[in-house]
């Protein structure tokens, strides 16, 4: 009898949970990525985007970005920040484990920073500069001891080091070796199941996950280096989504597209026209007011984007991120541009149709741009039109990301100085989600300002992005921020062009249940399982 | 005999050896630096002395005779190196793509030639008729068309359009497809790509057996087989042909070496993942050691169908004997 | 797919095969063919500034617009006039394949006279370098080259250039060869008269009939070349030949929104046109000008 019961009892209960699990767990899904990511392990992907966030399904960092590009606690689920904001102290959920069923604990994480700082990787060494040292006083237990204040460490470092099994790493000691890595152990919702060079990635869900099982059970993502490649694909139903943002000309055509949906937002990749701040004409600030002037970006938006992106502000900053300073924007005008370069002393004197500086240098530029981004090239091409028709020549010089680099950007490395009049160039969107943004991109001295690849030099600018590094406090942050992005708008080191929408299409019988990450697509962590409670 | 051969190993070896420095000079002239591919787009955020530690684990800190002789010692052994990029040594990287390279431009090649071949002997059998005038039009025209386009156009119509045949790739991602339907799967993503690639290659085969043919047709040998009332369809085929075959199996072998580099405007459109691709990929990616491994094993192969050729040219062809 | 293209075999085996009436009309009937579409590509592109209804540099429709009474052919992706941009890109790919051939016919006569009549070590040396040359896979050379001084215009044109003389070269050497041994020049070495005056007097007229044969061949090539190596991306975007029209249209969608129809079929079948129209004259012009052929 009560064995009887009990059948009973578990045909009711299997009767409750069957469908929630059919409901719960999509078998399959094909998400094409754009290009091989080595073995999907911290030492081994290749691209910030998507690579980072791939890996980020097979490894966890401490913290991880939500929706809103705010740092969420992941593996950890309390902490606790000293008064002056140099001691951290995490507390790590209990049961964490590793793919191999081993314990993690504040060991690896010690391990990890302490690996990240020996084993060079371009992302993460340099983010434990401002480390003091970690500690592990017991197995969930990490205290990390900061040099000083660090307004980026909770995104830059604790949401981004994903944290590596001692167990498996502590024998790779080079970089060479870490290079050549091909473990994939880690703790993450996923598993790497099968890697196939050049043809496509297995990775199969970690039932075992401290956050819950997640959602999909397998993942196949396709390595499909062509763009229009990938849509047609997706169009023909091979795929069911990619990790490319959808180009404009196709939005329309895939919103009526049956069994598929096409989710839009605010994009935090940006096109500008980077100026040579260094440069003899350029670096007069009346002059790249008149080149901005004169190029109508709305236009270009409507043209090149079919009116899927935002109009760049001249703060750098999207409208959309919670650092932008409340209304700034830049309003072109072609009058405008002709009187400033009146005023300025810029007429054309020889007639060429070409203005001519007050020493009798004429206003001819070089404009390089990305080879392999088209609508980078028809950009350069109608600010080579617009630039005309004010009396300021350009010739449009389309290069090879390693040559542009080599002029604009040498070694990457901006120490190392600049030959170039101007470049449409462009930033990936974890740029703009930095709190520090600004200061990376703006800051004259060359080892604070590593991206500021213009060689921009303003003093004011250099005081408040100090201030702004050791800001913790996030209001305080903001405030600063906006009063940097006027100084910026004035002064237009950069013009920005534009914010492409991120935009987004996958096949909904496959699977409905994505993120979208603002700014940066469906590609996150929050895509697959549920936030940790 | 020994002085030809003897000038022709100098000969090979020459090109062997300059294609060799070539291969090594021209990544390394290239601009930029090789930074990006070691570290990821993030390396902007290092320090100098970061960077150099990288530069130095891949020993691209050495000086550049030294990286020579590394390079020179490193292919006599038989070691192609390793991609920065992927992680993993390139002989592995190279053995996984030869295969798919080998089935497509190999399938195309033999099948290229068997149809241009059949066609040519056909068209200068009915020499001067409206099928011949017809079949040389018809060669010209695929001979140039540019094969890029022809493949577009075929995934337009047949693979986005029709969705008859899958659109990219060499399989079906992730499928687990194993035995038979692993080979129908294969067969499926192979037609589109094989059929572009043949089409390009009949025209010469069929042009070359066409002027064979009728070269042949003019020799006194044949004339002579006819006088003594050998019917057409015996010179054609016993007397004609088998020597017209010379030439078109010279071009063949010649074709053969070109087999590793082959199709890469094709595999590229087709996203086919051969040889071709790798080279491609490799040269926009900057992977040095990559691109060196391909580079060398396209010139061997390159000499090495020379060499053949050479070797077999004599034995197929009574009449050709180097002195 | 091998570097070399059919265009390398002559249509008909020299004249003493065949009876040579019957074989001229035919072959003429190639040559006007060839004469004919070449007339009509390269009088679209003279004639181009005169006959565009629009000036394809300027957006004068919406983006991505079908076929119309006002636009032809639609428009591209910035609302250029697809049409106009085509007959434009007659002038872009011809100069290109012109161009290009010349840069390689000089090269190939030069070296082919230099070789094929100065011989022995001199020969041997070229030769190998011509060896060579058809040994270097081109592709990563072209895209070195566009890498280090940008895919511009002229360098498109010296890298074909570069990359086509090497046949032509065997061509030239086998006919100096031959030029040579004639009685009248043999008699004239023998007699000392200066290599100069003999080169200028005896081989060079000879040579450079075969030339423009080749030069027309070798243009038919760098058409083809050219187009392949914008379609990749590797020729300069911003020059509006065929090739560039086509690398635009695959990189926004056109087979995915139908747009492939007006966008790359009319392209590609051009570049089809001039390859042939090209392939066709150059072999009339061989039979036409080659002793060799002829005799």
């Amino acid at each position: 009898m009560m064995g009887r019961a009990r059948m009973l009892a578990l045909f009711v209960i299997g009767l409750l949970v069957i469908p929630a699990l059919g409901n719960a767990q999509s078998a399959a899904v094909r998400m094409a990525i754009t290009r091989d990511e080595g073995y999907l392990n911290p030492y081994t992907y290749q691209t910030g985007y998507p690579g980072w966030n791939l890996m980020t399904l097979v490894y966890d960092p401490l913290f991880y970005p939500d929706e809103n590009n705010e740092p969420i606690p992941w593996l950890v689920r309390e902490v606790r920040v000293s008064q002056d904001g140099r001691t951290w102290t995490l507390t790590l959920h209990p049961n964490l484990r590793w793919h191999d069923g081993r314990p993690l604990t504040s060991e690896d994480v010690k391990f990890t920073f302490e690996y990240a700082a020996r084993v060079t990787h371009s992302r993460w060494t340099p983010t434990t500069r401002n480390l003091d040292g970690v500690d592990a006083p017991s197995p969930q237990t990490v205290v990390f001891r900061l040099k000083q204040p660090d307004a980026g460490f909770r995104l830059r470092t604790l949401a981004d080091v994903p944290i590596l099994p001692k167990h498996i790493w502590e024998s790779v000691t080079t970089v060479a070796a870490a290079r050549a890595f091909t473990n994939t152990v880690g703790s993450g919702p996923y598993r790497v199941e099968e890697v196939r060079d050049n043809q496509f990635y297995r990775l199969v869900a970690n039932p075992q996950y401290f956050a819950g099982p997640p959602r999909v059970r397998e993942l196949i993502l396709p390595i499909i280096r062509d763009a229009t490649v990938s849509f047609t694909a997706l169009q023909a139903g091979q795929i069911d989504t990619t990790v490319r943002t959808l180009t404009p000309e196709l939005v329309a055509q895939f919103e009526r597209l049956p069994g598929v949906k096409v989710v839009r937002g605010a994009g935090f990749t940006s096109t500008i026209l980077q100026f040579n701040d260094e440069h003899p004409l350029l670096k007069d600030v009346r002059l790249r007011q008149a080149i901005a002037n004169a190029i109508n970006t709305n236009l270009m938006v409507r043209l090149l984007l079919l009116g899927y992106a935002v109009v760049g502000s001249p703060g750098y900053i999207h409208p959309a991120s919670p650092f932008y300073a409340a209304g700034l924007k830049f309003d072109a005008s072609k009058a405008r541009a002709v009187a400033l370069l009146n005023e300025a002393g810029y007429t054309d004197r020889n007639g060429d149709g070409i203005r001519e500086a007050p020493n009798g240098t004429p206003l001819q530029f070089t404009l390089l741009t990305l080879a392999g981004n088209p609508i980078r090239i028809r950009g350069a091409e109608l600010i080579r039109t617009w630039l005309k028709d004010v009396g300021i020549g350009t010739t449009v010089r389309v290069q090879e990301d390693a040559a542009i680099i080599d002029q604009v950007w040498p070694d990457f490395d901006v120490c190392k100085g600049r030959r170039f009049d101007m470049a449409v160039f462009g930033w990936s969107a974890p740029v703009m989600s930095r709190p520090t943004a600004l200061v990376d991109l703006f800051n004259s001295d060359c080892r604070v300002g590593t991206i500021n690849i213009g060689g921009y030099k303003n003093p004011e600018i250099d005081r408040l992005g100090s201030q702004l590094l050791t800001t913790v406090e996030i209001a305080r942050q903001k405030q600063i921020s906006a009063e940097m992005q006027r100084i910026l708008a004035r002064d237009l080191p950069v013009h920005v062009l534009f914010y492409p929408d991120t935009i987004m299409a996958y096949r909904s019988g496959a699977y409905d249940r994505w993120a979208f990450q603002k700014g940066q697509g469906i590609v996150t962590k929050l895509s697959f399982v549920d936030r940790p409670k | 005999m020994t002085r030809f051969v003897a000038g022709k190993g100098v000969q090979y070896a020459l090109v062997l050896l300059f294609a060799v420095t070539l291969n090594f000079a021209l990544p390394r002239m290239m601009p930029g630096s090789p930074l990006i591919f070691l570290a990821g787009e993030d390396v902007g955020f290092m320090t100098e002395q970061q960077r150099g530690q990288l530069l130095q684990a891949f020993g691209l800190d050495q000086p550049v005779w030294r990286q020579y002789v590394i390079y020179l010692r490193n292919l006599v052994t038989g070691n192609l190196g390793f991609s920065y990029q992927q992680g993993r040594p390139i002989a592995s990287i190279i053995a996984d793509r030869l295969p798919w390279t080998l089935v497509l431009v190999g399938t195309g090649l033999v099948v290229g030639t068997l149809v241009g071949v059949a066609w040519g002997t056909l068209a200068a059998w009915r020499r001067r008729s409206a099928l011949d005038v017809g079949s040389v039009g018809v060669a010209m025209f695929f001979d140039s068309v540019p094969s890029f386009w022809l493949g577009m156009v075929f995934i337009a119509v047949f693979a986005a359009g029709l969705r008859w045949f899958p659109i990219f790739g060499a399989t079906t991602p992730g499928a687990g497809l194993s035995g038979w339907p692993l080979l129908v799967d294969m067969a499926r993503h192979l037609v589109l790509p094989l059929t572009t690639l043949t089409l390009i290659t009949i025209p010469g085969m069929f042009l070359i057996m066409r002027y064979s043919m009728l070269t042949v047709l003019g020799e006194q040998y044949v004339a002579t087989a006819r006088s003594k009332g050998v019917g057409e369809r015996d010179v054609m085929f016993r007397h004609a042909m088998r020597n017209a075959l010379l030439p078109v199996a010279t071009v063949f072998m010649l074709n053969v070496g070109f087999i590793v580099s082959g199709a890469t405007v094709i595999e590229t459109v087709f996203s086919y993942p051969g040889v071709g691709r790798l080279l491609f990929e490799a040269v926009l990616a900057r992977d040095y050691p990559v691109l060196q491994a391909t580079f060398f094993i396209i010139t061997v192969s390159v000499i090495a169908a020379n060499i053949f050729a050479d070797l077999l040219y004599p034995l197929i062809d009574p009449r050709v004997r180097h002195v | 797919m091998s570097e070399s293209r059919a265009i390398d075999t002559p249509l008909f085996p020299p004249a003493r095969n065949l009876q040579p009436r019957r074989r001229r009309f035919r072959l003429g009937g190639v040559g006007w063919t060839g004469l004919t579409l070449m007339a009509l590509l390269v009088g679209a592109a003279v004639l181009a500034p005169w006959i565009v209804p629009y000036d394809p540099g300027l957006t004068t429709g919406e983006p991505f617009e079908s076929p119309s009474g006002r636009h032809w052919l639609g428009t591209n992706d910035v609302g250029q006039d697809l049409f106009s941009e085509m007959i434009v890109g007659a002038r872009i790919s011809l100069s290109i394949g012109f161009l290009a051939s010349t840069v390689a016919i000089s090269i190939g006569t030069l070296v082919g006279v230099v070789a094929g009549y100065f011989g022995s070590w001199v020969d041997a040396a070229l030769m190998r370098v011509v060896d060579i040359v058809l040994v270097i896979p081109f592709l990563p050379l072209m895209i070195l080259l566009a890498a280090y001084l940008g895919p511009s215009f002229w360098n498109l044109i010296l890298v074909i250039g570069l990359l086509v003389w090497a046949r032509p070269a065997r061509v030239i050497r086998a006919q100096v060869l031959s030029l040579k041994s004639l009685d009248f020049v043999d008699a004239a070495r023998a007699l000392g008269a200066p290599p100069g005056r003999i080169l200028r007097r005896h081989i060079l007229p000879g040579v450079l009939s075969l030339s423009l044969a080749q030069f027309i061949l070798a243009a038919s090539s760098a058409i083809l070349i050219e187009a392949s190596l914008s379609f990749l991306g590797l020729g300069d975007p911003t020059a509006k030949s065929w090739g560039s029209i086509l690398y635009y249209a695959q990189v926004r969608s056109a087979f995915l929104t139908g747009a492939w129809l007006w966008w790359v079929l009319p392209p590609g079948l051009l570049i089809t046109a001039a390859v042939l129209g090209f392939a066709f004259t150059g072999f009339a012009a061989e039979e036409v000008l080659n002793p060799r052929l002829r005799r």
